[in-house]
């Protein structure tokens, strides 16, 4: 069931968008591809299904894998149901990265992916070392650390802004912190997957001890957690799955707080279960919300704009129908 | 062998000039339970975070069934202690056996969940506290005492030897506080378990010591032990005078039950009452 809604999504955004395609058109372009079949199909179906719709649709179901489960994951750790993947500066990191890789290389791909990433990583590992105190890291003090990182990351983020172009750069700037799955391609489920694939598998790992870390670093303690190490694995994988995430489609809001709630509501608060739904209902959310941005006007609506739009009121009235779930 | 076995123990904060606490030296053996008994801020939490390895000493050392808890990996201690908090601070509303089961967490690998055994012995825990039939509500949704029960039944699903409990009565009304007393008094006697506990009630060792439970006490007073032995050789009343500046008077009352003892108290003292040392 957890496997299958995705999956789901992905066929069905391979239907819906513009220039409508019959399942049957699916199926053909797939088998053909996959050197199972050889039917007669329209080069304008092969290339809009296999090139262009599929690996929008891969893309965006691993985006909102990774930021719906490193939200629920960070919620744990923290302690806190406001946190979200964004808590230790990762996304304002990226888009520091995304930024200055687009007013130093002019937009070249490759280089914004890579400044993404790796400044993502470095404001993760800043907000880390800012927690240390006393050879430990306070839960508290992390957060504290997250918060400084994040708004010295989101002044330099407007700094260039300031000294970018305003006819080339600007806009470029601009767009990629809306966030959008707009270029996806196999290449960047390539590159990006990794990172993802990685931090996706240390959280289902290391799940159940979400559970005990969730009991505070002294009871955590007591009950024989590694402290150190388990926060580490937790915060190493949440950020690696983030950072994968964001450099590929830029700054996506709002998914890492609201799905883990959704799921928290519909199958309750141990980590065995909340990890593989966050990640399975973030997958379905983000490729839907996608589409929904694909078909809903003319010229494509960003993603980042869309999911608060969308996921908002559907959180209003899932918090009304189950009364807060028990909070 | 002793459970365990604090020799010259002290502790600093560091940065801070005072010590918390220091020359103190402690034993629990199997079967018993150890009241700590001091005003507040006198360092029992302090204490009792330095035995579960939460700050490490830096003066004297600890002992845990014979090992030097300095060679402790992380997290080893829980195999030895295990720990009941004042008040669990909630978060997410866990089912009460999730809570429970979290005991396993020791015994359970870092990438693997509790397996079919490990519920079994929640459920066991639970069977003792007598929180079976509330076992799929949400924990959030119970009474102070009622988790205080489940927070016991935790630590009984470590399996360990010995477990410490600060002040685990705090909060608790009239009835609840009697049944962690008597659940605390089962384990004792049925487990052959030992409870160290910190305690601001004096009446809570003679509670234990009017059912003929192995208990001893420490008065702690100006960072290190004032005095510690049986509640009737210690808690006298010059002494709850000295540390708690209060006037009170022990009491022995013969009943049904036999003889029971009884602090009561009867009033603060004063600044006057301190030149006169036969007030005690």
């Amino acid at each position: 069931m957890l496997a299958l809604a995705p999956v789901m999504a992905i066929i069905l955004s391979l239907v819906i968008g513009r220039y409508p395609v019959s399942l049957s058109a699916i199926g053909q372009v797939v088998l053909n591809k996959l050197h199972l079949a050889n039917y007669q199909v329209a080069q304008v179906h092969t290339v809009l299904i296999w090139d262009i719709r599929l690996p929008r649709a891969i893309l965006g179901a691993l985006v909102g894998a990774c930021l719906a489960v490193s939200g629920a994951a960070f919620q744990g750790l923290f302690r806190n149901p406001l946190v979200s993947s964004g808590i230790l500066g990762v996304s304002s990191g990226a888009g520091f990265g995304a930024a200055l890789a687009i007013i130093l290389f002019h937009g070249n791909t490759s280089a914004t992916y890579g400044f993404a990433f790796a400044f993502a990583l470095l404001a993760v590992l800043l907000s880390y070392m800012i927690g240390q105190v006393y050879n430990t890291t306070p839960t508290i003090m992390l957060v504290l650390g997250g918060v400084i990182v994040s708004s010295v990351f989101s002044s330099l983020i407007s700094f260039t802004k300031y000294v970018a172009d305003p006819y080339r750069e600007l806009p470029s700037i601009v767009f990629w912190l809306m966030g959008s799955l707009a270029t996806a391609s196999y290449r960047d489920i390539m590159v990006a997957g990794i990172p993802m694939l990685v931090g996706l598998v240390g959280l289902m790992g290391i799940r159940w001890r979400i559970n005990v870390l969730s009991m505070g670093d002294k009871e955590a303690h007591a009950l024989g957690v590694n402290l150190k190490l388990d926060k580490g694995i937790v915060i190493f994988s949440a950020t690696l799955a983030t950072a994968g995430a964001v450099c590929v489609s830029g700054i996506i809001g709002w998914v890492g707080l609201i799905i883990p709630h959704i799921c928290r509501m519909l199958v309750g608060n141990d980590n065995r279960v909340l990890i593989p739904s966050s990640m399975a209902l973030g997958a379905c959310f983000l490729v839907l919300v996608d589409d929904i941005g694909r078909i809903i006007t003319g010229s494509e609506i960003p993603l980042g704009i869309l999911t608060a739009l969308i996921g908002a009121p559907f959180f209003v009235w899932l918090l009304k129908r189950t009364k807060g779930g028990g909070w | 062998m002793h459970l365990l076995e604090l020799n010259d123990a002290g502790f600093t904060y560091p940065q801070q000039r005072d010590a918390v606490f220091s020359s103190i030296n402690l034993r629990v053996d199997r079967g018993e339970i150890f009241c700590l008994l001091g005003p507040n801020g006198c360092g029992k939490t302090t204490l009792l975070d330095c035995i579960l390895g939460i700050h490490r000493l830096d003066q004297g050392r600890i002992k845990v069934n014979g090992e030097d808890a300095r060679h402790f990996r992380p997290g080893e201690i829980a195999k030895h202690v295990a720990y009941v908090p004042q008040r669990h601070e909630n978060t997410f509303p866990y089912t009460v056996i999730d809570m429970v089961k979290m005991g396993r967490a020791v015994y359970t690998g870092r990438f693997s969940s509790p397996s079919d055994i490990d519920k079994e012995q929640a459920k066991k825990a639970l069977e003792i506290v007598g929180m079976m039939h509330m076992r799929h509500r949400p924990f959030t949704q119970l009474s102070g005492g009622e988790a205080q029960l489940v927070m016991i039944a935790r630590a009984l699903a470590q399996q360990t030897s010995l477990i410490i409990m600060d002040e685990p009565t705090a909060h608790l009304d009239f009835k609840h506080e009697m049944l962690v007393m008597e659940t605390i008094v089962k384990l004792v006697r049925e487990t052959d378990m030992s409870v160290l506990m910190a305690t601001h009630f004096p009446n809570h060792t003679f509670y234990f010591e009017n059912r003929d439970i192995p208990i001893r006490v420490a008065l702690m007073h100006d960072h290190t032990f004032l005095e510690s032995g049986k509640p009737t050789e210690v808690l006298r009343e010059d002494n709850i005078g000295r540390i708690y500046r209060v006037k009170a008077r022990l009491a022995e009352f013969a009943m049904e039950e036999g003889s029971l003892r009884q602090l009561i108290p009867l009033r603060t003292l004063t600044a006057e009452d301190n030149c006169d040392e036969s007030q005690y």
